[in-house]
């Protein structure tokens, strides 16, 4: 491999523990940078998405605006209410923040360039992912706020019960590929990414992974209008915004991991050929056009209520993956071909988008009420426009 | 002074497997989903509610007291800040009550004038109700947007006609203040055509919607019998089925010569009251279209009022169909330039007394949407 | 019924205008005067007779007043208070007010809650503005002032002034515990 030599190959110095050091910290470094412009971006995202400007005065076209807003939350006042539970409150932003960290140890950014590249890569994943809810349950229960603890035992049934679809989904996919290695399934998506092959699993990733990440429409642990804030509502400054941070620091982990597993992470084009900057520009390309899809998603859609999310999920997720899981081992164990493995799971996809779909429209008799109007206006306007 | 009811006291319930105690919740003034400061405490068992207890009073500032000690054209200044996102028809009722009392005549010009201002804040106040339901149901932010760019327009537009925007006194006793701009009708129609478009987008983004409906269909259904018993008027009657509006069951100022439907509902829900509302945004934009049609010219304010007006004896109650519902003016006169009484039947103060019926057995997040359904305005509320 | 009505009667209107008619044929044995304001027909009746009246408004068939639409708590100084009413009918149409004269330092009268709900929020309002006391009031609690506030603002005698001494603020202590 060309380019820096000490960044690949041989452990730094020869020194395995400090390179791994050195890696987090490159790791880590990237990782504040994209998530202090995330905020930024999402403002400027939703903004535009709402016929609006946005941030525009910090800095030219309100970069730096992130910066700002780190440096005036480090500046504040860190209340700690009387009633909460003095150590469960103090650490459950880190608590929160620490698998986050740990996620970020398995994702490969190029070629065999991670900050190890572990054979459990995905098992590893999973695994950690749990300590999530752990977090979010100590805000919830040590503020000492109602709103806190509805939002905490909200946001807790929704990341376990949404767990199991997106780890479910997640087998499936390594059962194609043959491997938890994250650095060889993108390699084994060289000629053609995964989404092809296992739509179904992408769009069920995809909903629990919003999710998991408290993401409109399933955000209703933080729902802002109407519990304010939910399990972070009693913290202020610098704890908050590690919340914050690590809400987005998962993001942008999720997406490199979705990019990696689904779309051929660095691999996919012409990944192989062409050395470790394009597919580091690959990686980054693709997992912020993730986050776009994220943040799509967020400004578009009202949220759902928890026993609906609970519904969605016990009802219907959990058995599409399972059904997901069953076939893909029945093709894989009797060698029946992949292609037809592919559209059989094609098939199940656009099944489970046209029942979410179907069952809006079956609810909405009264939108054909406002057609009725709108049409009759229109008519009215035209007849109109003809007349003069 | 204990800030919790004293009636609240948890409930225990024993022997379903573990004992649970019910939670209040205060839901306090200052919240982003309450439309103002108000205050409800709920007592949920879980998320399911079990009470709910309204406190209203935080914007009470004294509407009628100030109507007996100011004159009836200083009053005007305190009604239309009652229903603040519709100025205009709150001083329209106001000026009929003195109007009814006094027996003064307003001129033609002068009622097309007012029937097209108050379309214009019923559109308005209406698109304040989509933009903050959207936020309300979890959109948050793009429907208000979307809303806001189409209040702005008709903002501009009442600036221009009546010199402010949302508390102009451009009604007055005997007519309106001042008459309308010469461009008025050209712009006018192009507010109306940047409406139409605003509605669609909003249409678009909340009707369709599988979350949005499923999140308010069949939620809270009121029948037509509760809905009179409990004295719910405006949308929210309409959206049950009954076909009641005053403008046409009690037709004031020019409306029997105009031709416009009723929206109703079906069956009450939290999903036929928004529909309902976004119905009407087309009726009021056809009444609009009709009234500039129609405007005659003439004087736009009686001439013969006098520069003191003294009402000798008069009463009335004067009913007008409000954004929110039935809003009803009680005067009462005896002598001087000065009512003796003047009383403030307030559409949101009925709709919000019926809301411990409504929200009793859903969400505590369904509370809040049943809440936004309502579409309070607290400056009536407290009066 | 010895107040004095605030508009003259003409000489010429019929004793009982309009839906006054039927409410009087209806309850023959109840004393009632009837008048026309601006807009609405307006019977008077005595606070012990509010029962029997309404349970008539609303039961029989020919004037079936299931809305009541809107209460009026009035001070009328050495005539006592008064409460309005104003009803509604959907299936006939036709709107009514009763006027219910109280005699000066007697303010009891009976609840409508449990005829009209929406009688509820009417009467704490009524209430807590005049004074009048309604009986059989499932919650008459202030709604409007604050709970321990046991002022009358609306009442003539109550001095429109610029601020209500009544909240006990001193310097440095607030007028409530959280």
């Amino acid at each position: 491999m060309t380019g820096l030599p000490f960044l690949f190959g041989d452990p730094f110095f020869g020194i395995s523990w400090l390179d791994a050091i050195i890696r987090i910290l490159i790791v880590v470094g990237v990782m504040t940078l994209i998530v202090v412009y995330l905020t930024y971006g999402e403002r400027k995202v939703v903004a535009r998405f709402q016929q609006r400007l946005g941030p525009m005065k910090t800095g030219p076209y309100g970069l730096l605006q992130g910066f700002a807003d780190a440096f005036k939350l480090i500046t504040k006042e860190d209340i700690r209410p009387r009633n909460a539970d003095r150590w469960v409150f103090e650490f459950a932003p880190y608590a929160t923040f620490i698998p986050v960290f740990l996620v970020l140890v398995t994702l490969p950014f190029a070629e065999n360039w991670g900050v190890r590249n572990l054979t459990l890569g995905v098992f590893f994943v999973f695994s950690v992912l749990g300590l999530n809810i752990v977090g979010v349950m100590m805000a919830g229960l040590g503020s000492g706020n109602k709103y806190a603890l509805l939002g905490g035992v909200r946001a807790a049934a929704q990341m376990i019960s949404y767990e199991i679809p997106l780890v479910i989904s997640l087998l499936a996919v390594a059962m194609v590929a043959g491997t938890l290695n994250l650095n060889e399934m993108a390699r084994l998506q060289d000629g053609r990414p995964f989404v092809l092959v296992q739509p179904l699993a992408f769009v069920i990733f995809f909903t629990a992974m919003l999710s998991e990440l408290h993401r409109a429409p399933f955000d209703i642990p933080v729902a802002e209008s109407e519990i304010v804030g939910g399990y972070f509502v009693e913290y202020s400054g610098i704890r908050w915004s590690m919340f914050q941070l690590s809400e987005y620091a998962s993001l942008w982990g999720f997406s490199v991991f979705g990019s990696v597993i689904f779309f051929g992470g660095w691999a996919w084009p012409y990944g192989d050929e062409l050395g470790w900057g394009f597919q580091l520009f690959l990686t980054m390309l693709k997992s912020f056009i993730f986050i776009l899809a994220v943040f799509w998603v967020r400004i578009t859609l009202p949220r759902l209520r928890i026993d609906q999310l609970m519904n969605f999920c016990w009802k219907v997720l959990i058995e599409v993956s399972f059904l997901l899981l069953l076939v893909n081992g029945f093709f894989l164990y009797y060698e029946w071909p992949q292609e037809i493995l592919a559209i059989v799971n094609w098939l199940g996809a656009a099944a489970l988008l046209a029942a979410v779909f179907y069952r809006g429209r079956r609810g909405s008799r009264a939108a054909q009420l406002v057609g009725t109007y709108r049409q009759a206006a229109q008519a009215a306007q035209a007849a109109k426009v003809e007349a003069s | 002074m204990s800030i919790w009811p004293e009636e609240h006291v948890a409930t225990a319930h024993h022997g379903e497997g573990f004992d649970t105690v019910d939670m209040t919740i205060n839901v306090g003034p200052q919240h982003p989903a309450t439309h103002g400061v108000f205050r409800m405490v709920l007592t949920v068992d879980g998320e399911m509610v079990v009470d709910c207890e309204p406190y209203i009073g935080y914007l009470h500032r004294g509407l009628e007291k100030l109507s007996e000690a100011n004159d009836y054209r200083q009053a005007m200044g305190y009604w239309d800040r009652t229903d603040y996102l519709a100025g205009l028809v709150c001083e329209q009722a106001y000026c009929m009550a003195v109007e009814k009392m006094g027996n003064i005549e307003v001129p033609e010009r002068a009622e097309y004038i007012r029937v097209i201002m108050s379309e214009l804040s019923r559109i308005n106040s209406h698109f304040m109700f989509l933009g903050a339901f959207g936020a309300d149901v979890g959109s948050f932010g793009t429907s208000f947007i979307y809303a806001w760019r189409e209040r702005e327009r008709i903002y501009d537009l009442l600036e221009e006609v009546a010199g402010d925007r949302m508390f102009p006194t451009y009604v007055r006793p005997g007519g309106v203040a001042m008459d309308l701009p010469e461009n008025f009708e050209a712009r006018c129609r192009w507010v109306l055509s940047s409406v139409y478009q605003g509605l669609e987008d909003l249409d678009g983004l909340l009707t369709g919607n599988e979350i949005f409906v499923e999140r308010c269909s069949g939620l809270s259904p009121v029948s037509p019998e509760t809905a009179i018993k409990w004295g719910l008027t405006g949308p929210m009657i309409r959206a049950t089925g009954l076909p009641w509006d005053i403008r046409k069951a009690e037709p004031y100022s020019i409306y029997d010569r105009i031709k416009f439907e009723i929206p109703t509902g079906k069956q009450g829900d939290v999903l036929d009251r928004f529909i309902v509302r976004l119905a009407e945004m087309y009726q009021s934009a056809k009444i609009i279209e009709q009234c500039l049609d129609q405007i005659p010219g003439g004087l736009v304010l009686n001439p013969k009022l006098p520069r003191n007006l003294r009402i000798d004896n008069g009463e009335c109650y004067v009913r007008v169909e409000g954004t929110k519902g039935e809003y009803g003016v009680y005067g009462l006169a005896r002598g001087g330039n000065k009512a003796y009484r003047m009383k403030l039947r307030s559409p949101s103060f009925c709709n919000l007394s019926a809301l411990r019926e409504m929200v009793v057995g859903n969400y505590v997040a369904d509370a809040i949407i049943i809440l936004g359904s309502l579409d309070i305005v607290l400056g009536e509320v407290d009066k | 019924m010895t107040n004095e009505n605030p508009a003259p009667a003409e000489a010429a209107a019929p004793a009982f205008p309009g839906i006054a008619a039927a409410i009087h044929a209806a309850l023959p044995g109840v004393p009632m005067t009837a008048r026309e304001t601006s807009t609405d027909v307006d019977i008077r009746v005595a606070p012990g007779d509010l029962p029997a009246v309404v349970e008539a408004l609303k039961d029989r068939e020919e004037l079936a007043f299931d809305y009541l639409r809107n209460m009026v708590g009035l001070d009328m100084q050495e005539a006592g208070l008064e409460v309005k009413y104003h009803f509604y009918s959907f299936k006939h149409g036709h709107s009514l007010q009763v006027t219910v004269p109280t005699p000066p330092g007697n303010p009891h009268v009976p609840s409508l809650t449990p005829y009209y709900p929406a009688a509820n929020w009417h009467e704490r309002e009524a209430a807590e503005m005049v004074g009048l006391v309604f009986d059989g009031h499932p919650n008459l609690k202030n709604l409007l002032l604050e709970e321990d506030l046991r002022i009358h603002p609306l009442l003539k005698a109550h001095p429109l002034q610029a601020i209500e001494i009544v909240q006990g603020i001193e310097e440095g202590k607030p007028g409530f515990e959280f």
